[in-house]
């Protein structure tokens, strides 16, 4: 048998920015272009949310402000909101504030305005340091505003300072992005989120490259690249510690790690989702149907915003999680982890050890944890080890 | 109608193409008889099962009494009769043409005559039915009657003014049809005082009544009472009923000679009241049973295995309760080291199968994998014993064989002379011999060849309508076995036999096959996360060989707080279809893999 999920007190707490001033082709999440003029009403409504779920004492590690793009937040709105949070919440000593940033909007002032606002950790969408590459992904900087704005953050104080990199991008070669790489590790960022462009559903891309006016991004360069990858940032002394993310020591992302692990979190802002225990869900007035709770928000921001105003949650669903579902998203999510997951059953361990004579796992005692190749197919390996963990009857005539 | 005489009653059928009006000719038959008011009427009142709705084809036999007074001032028995339509129950429907003196044939005015009808025309002529054209449809703009009925004319040879011109959907012109069947076919031949002989040409299980036996009476009567014997059967009974259809069951007295309807005996099993049988009176039997009677059996086998092997004893219970009204249909219990446990079952053809298989996934929620399906061979062992087998993998070892003999059929072609040259091709390539080449009235060729079971049972009748335009009909009979160089073709998927793709194939044929087979499973089975190797091999030794990459790329860039649910969602379902693919050994194998022989394109 296995142990069950602890979920604990979230002790993190994610707020999503909608506001960004274009619509990135390949970009799917929930964003809104030109309508700026809802940030007053948007901060109050978010404002209005956190009153009402701040029940208690509760500690916070980590306050993560995402998008769309929350650079694009007027700064006093910034730091109304951050001012709030700590007002509702003991955000203890050390806690890791990150907020997201896009390059051409990075200026001196405002990178000081942040660190005054008390966030300690920007997270910067340098995407590429190709111009053809961000030009082919539709982004509104180039590579010098790119390389300007890590020296602007770095300058202005950020010394935790991570960039995310998008790779596997049509036309551009391995070579050309290895240069880009080494220019931008040489200022010195603590840590780096290399995704391979995806296709996503519903994306202007997808309609692109369905109707053949795109290329698909390729295997063969995700393969090579993502090597690649890991090589140059190894050199530069960082680590893949996640899938997709690569830090120096101690400074992985604290607040990612929380949704890795399957520990509790809250959510502010339209589109959000929060994942709480059992006790804390009923703090909000909810009646336990299960081990822990999933919860997200209406994605438009308005629809939000009328929501809150009028007394409602401002939430689009929820939904309850059993203990074989955390089990599953424990496993699921742990494995993205270089240091890998403990397996529940012994049927997942007997599968796990055929995947490691595959060359796909590496296990030791009870853990497991991808070789570089499982990485690749993780997904799959990651299936497998779901499978073996449903028993499989074998019926008699 | 008990006082009807003999010369009073009509037996036919209708002949049509699926849409060019059948059905609503039929219900227009039986609400202008008064057989089925109007507002009783759903549409298509003969076709019952959903299945045969969906398909157009009929599966079972079904038979309509109607009253009619001609203008003659007589009153009329008027039996309708109709067939099934596929090869696969040629025989069902040859039986049901043999109850009727005459046919209908229902064309489309707008369309013209197309190639199944005329395939069945032929049949119908050849059991010497008399033919009535019906021009249906005439209301339509494109209608082109006259053009249409001289096309009936060159073609089947019926003068072009004897085609009634009707719209079945208004009513117009229908009133005589009922005319011309009284007046232009015969009336039924027959014995009223001779020995009871009574053809079956269907019957269906019904779980209060027992079976229920469909059947046209030749000679003498037959009564509740009369204790009957099944000529070829040898089952002994006594009627409970005897009635006709109108179309719900009526009981009557007597059938008498020339009558058409229906027959309850306390009769438990399908398999006691076979087509084509012949009743007679136990106690006063006939001398000689109806000609035509063909035992009916199995054809071809094939798997079928739960993917849910929890489900084995619901596929059992399912198959019973098939059985019960398909008496074609056999099974018996398999163990497969690839699939699990499951029923070697035997079936008339591919499309008997294939209702089975699907009346099994819908009626009873079943899951099944179905294995290609393979013809019985006699093998003669080295020890001087002989072995029957319906499945490929239950070949001896070649040391211990003797040799092996496959079973054989005389097919029949019927199709105008013009594509002669195209069926002979396919029989050839078939490793057919040539019979016999007849030439018939009008423009038709009677072709005569002698080909193995197992070269017709997958795709002959495809080819044989395309190589037609649809215009050739077939039919065939089992014409015993002939020594042949046979070999067992294995397939090894990751280096492991697995059993249930096996297959007897003529040595010549081996490595083709091997190599088309192999390159099929390559498109069908998915990547995985090693490379699969997949080969043929005969005896040993290797002949084929494909492999599936390994899967280079299966993972998600980003998992953060909103996507862990839809990765939860994406792992369930993907775990579900997991479940639904075979595992054997360590490679996940889709059921179509299992059929992947009969998708392969000569």
């Amino acid at each position: 048998m296995t142990a069950e999920v602890v979920v604990g007190a979230p002790r993190s707490l994610y707020l999503h920015v909608p506001f960004c001033s274009r619509r990135c082709p390949y970009c799917d999440f929930a964003i809104h272009v030109g309508e700026d003029q809802l940030q007053e009403r948007y901060t109050k409504a978010v404002l209005a949310e956190l009153s009402r779920i701040a029940t208690g004492e509760l500690e916070l590690d980590t306050v993560y402000l995402g998008g769309g793009t929350p650079s694009r937040l007027h700064p006093r709105l910034l730091g109304q909101l951050l001012d709030a949070i700590r007002a509702h919440f003991a955000v203890q000593p050390g806690a890791e504030v990150t907020v997201e940033a896009n390059p051409e909007d990075v200026t001196a002032e405002l990178a000081r305005a942040w660190l005054q606002a008390g966030v300690n950790r920007l997270s910067l969408g340098v995407q590429s340091l190709d111009d053809r590459a961000l030009a082919w992904l539709g982004r509104g900087h180039d590579a010098a505003q790119a390389e300007s704005a890590v020296q602007v953050a770095r300058l202005a104080g950020f010394e935790n300072l991570s960039c995310d990199l998008i790779y596997a991008v049509p036309g551009q070669d391995v070579g050309t992005l290895e240069r880009g790489v080494r220019r931008l590790m040489a200022h010195g960022p603590t840590h780096v989120s290399c995704y391979e462009l995806t296709v996503e559903q519903g994306t202007p891309l997808q309609r692109q490259v369905r109707s053949g006016r795109r290329p698909a991004p390729q295997v063969e360069a995700f393969l090579e690249q993502r090597q690649m990858l890991g090589e140059v940032l190894g050199e530069a002394g960082l680590e893949m510690y996640e899938v997709s993310n690569y830090a120096r020591p101690g400074r992985r992302s604290r607040h990612n790690l929380a949704y890795w692990n399957g520990l509790a979190y809250l959510a502010l802002g339209p589109g959000a989702h929060g994942f709480l225990g059992a006790a804390e869900s009923a703090a909000l007035g909810l009646a336990s149907e299960g081990a822990a709770l999933r919860y997200w928000h209406l994605r438009d921001t308005a629809t939000y915003i009328r929501d809150v105003e009028s007394g409602a949650s401002g939430w689009r669903g929820h939904e309850w999680l059993g203990e074989s579902d955390l089990q599953m998203e424990r496993l699921a999510c742990g494995l993205r982890l270089s240091h890998g997951v403990r397996l529940g059953s012994t049927g997942q361990l007997n599968r796990a050890l055929e995947l490691a004579e595959m060359g796909l796992l590496v296990v030791e005692g009870r853990t497991a944890r991808a070789t570089p190749r499982g990485f690749e197919v993780l997904d799959r390996v990651t299936l497998e080890l779901v499978s073996a963990s449903t028993p499989s009857g074998r019926g008699q005539p | 109608m008990t006082s009807s005489t003999i010369s009073r009653i009509r037996n036919f059928s209708i002949i049509a193409h699926i849409d060019h009006g059948k059905s609503t000719l039929a219900d227009r038959l039986l609400e202008l008889t008064g057989t089925v008011s109007a507002r009783d009427m759903t549409a298509q009142v003969l076709d019952t099962m959903d299945l045969e709705r969906e398909r157009g084809i009929t599966i079972k036999a079904q038979a309509v009494r109607m009253p009619y007074r001609a203008q003659d001032g007589h009153d009329y028995e008027l039996n309708l009769i109709d067939t099934p339509g596929h090869v696969d129950f040629a025989y069902e429907v040859s039986r049901a043409l043999a109850a009727c003196e005459g046919a209908l044939l229902v064309v489309d005015a707008s369309q013209g005559i197309e190639a199944q009808t005329l395939a069945n025309v032929y049949k119908a002529l050849e059991l010497g039915l008399e033919i009535v054209p019906v021009v249906n449809k005439i209301d339509l703009p494109q209608a082109e009657p006259e053009a249409v009925a001289r096309e009936i004319e060159e073609v089947i040879g019926i003068p072009r003014e004897q085609c009634l011109m009707v719209s079945a959907r208004t009513g117009a012109g229908v009133d005589q049809v009922l005319e011309a069947i009284v007046s232009a076919l015969p009336p039924p031949q027959g014995e009223a005082i001779a020995p009871l002989r009574a053809l079956i040409f269907d019957c269906k299980y019904d779980a209060y009544r027992g079976v229920v036996v469909y059947t046209r009476v030749v000679d003498g009567a037959i009564r509740s009472g009369t204790q009957i014997r099944m000529m070829a059967g040898q089952g002994v009974f006594t009627v409970d009923e005897v009635g006709f259809f109108r179309p719900g069951m009526e009981a009557v007295e007597e059938l008498g000679a020339g009558e058409v309807g229906y027959v309850i005996a306390s009769i438990r099993n399908v398999r006691d009241s076979k087509v084509g049988d012949t009743i007679t009176d136990a106690q006063r039997p006939a001398v000689s049973p109806l000609p035509g009677y063909r035992q009916a059996s199995p054809m071809v086998w094939a798997g079928l295995f739960p993917i849910d092997s929890d489900s084995y004893q619901d596929l059992k219970e399912a198959l019973e309760r098939l059985q019960l009204n398909d008496a074609a249909l056999a099974f018996e219990p398999e163990t497969s080291a690839a699939l699990g446990f499951g029923f070697r079952c035997g079936f008339l053809g591919l499309l008997h199968m294939e209702i089975v298989q699907e009346r099994l996934e819908r009626e009873f929620n079943l899951e099944l994998i179905t294995t290609a399906p393979s013809v019985a061979y006699r093998v003669q062992m080295r020890d001087g014993t002989t072995l029957e087998i319906d499945n490929p993998d239950q070949l001896p070892d070649p040391e211990h064989v003797e040799w092996i003999e496959e079973p054989r059929v005389k097919v029949e072609l019927v199709a105008p002379r013009e594509y002669l040259g195209g069926l002979m091709e396919l029989c050839q390539e078939r490793r057919g011999e040539f019979v016999h080449l007849e030439y018939q009235p009008g423009d038709r060729a009677l072709l005569t060849y002698d080909l193995p079971l197992g070269e017709i049972i997958h795709d002959f009748y495809d080819q044989l309508k395309s190589r037609s335009r649809g215009y050739a009909s077939m039919d065939y009979q089992l014409a015993g076995y002939r020594r042949e160089q046979l070999v067992k073709l294995d397939i090894l998927v990751a280096g492991g036999k697995i059993d249930a793709l096996s297959a007897i194939v003529h040595r010549q044929q081996a490595s083709n096959q091997g190599r088309r087979l192999v390159q099929r499973l390559k498109e069908v089975i998915p990547r995985q996360l090693f490379e699969v190797a997949l080969q043929a091999a005969i005896g040993g030794k290797v002949i084929a060989r494909e492999t599936v990459p390994a899967l280079r790329k299966d993972v998600l860039a980003k998992c953060y707080g909103g996507d862990i649910t839809r990765k939860r969602k994406l792992l369930e379902k993907q775990r579900e279809g997991k479940q639904r693919m075979k595992r054997v050994g360590s490679v996940e194998i889709p059921q179509e893999a299992f059929m992947a022989v009969l998708s392969l394109d000569r």
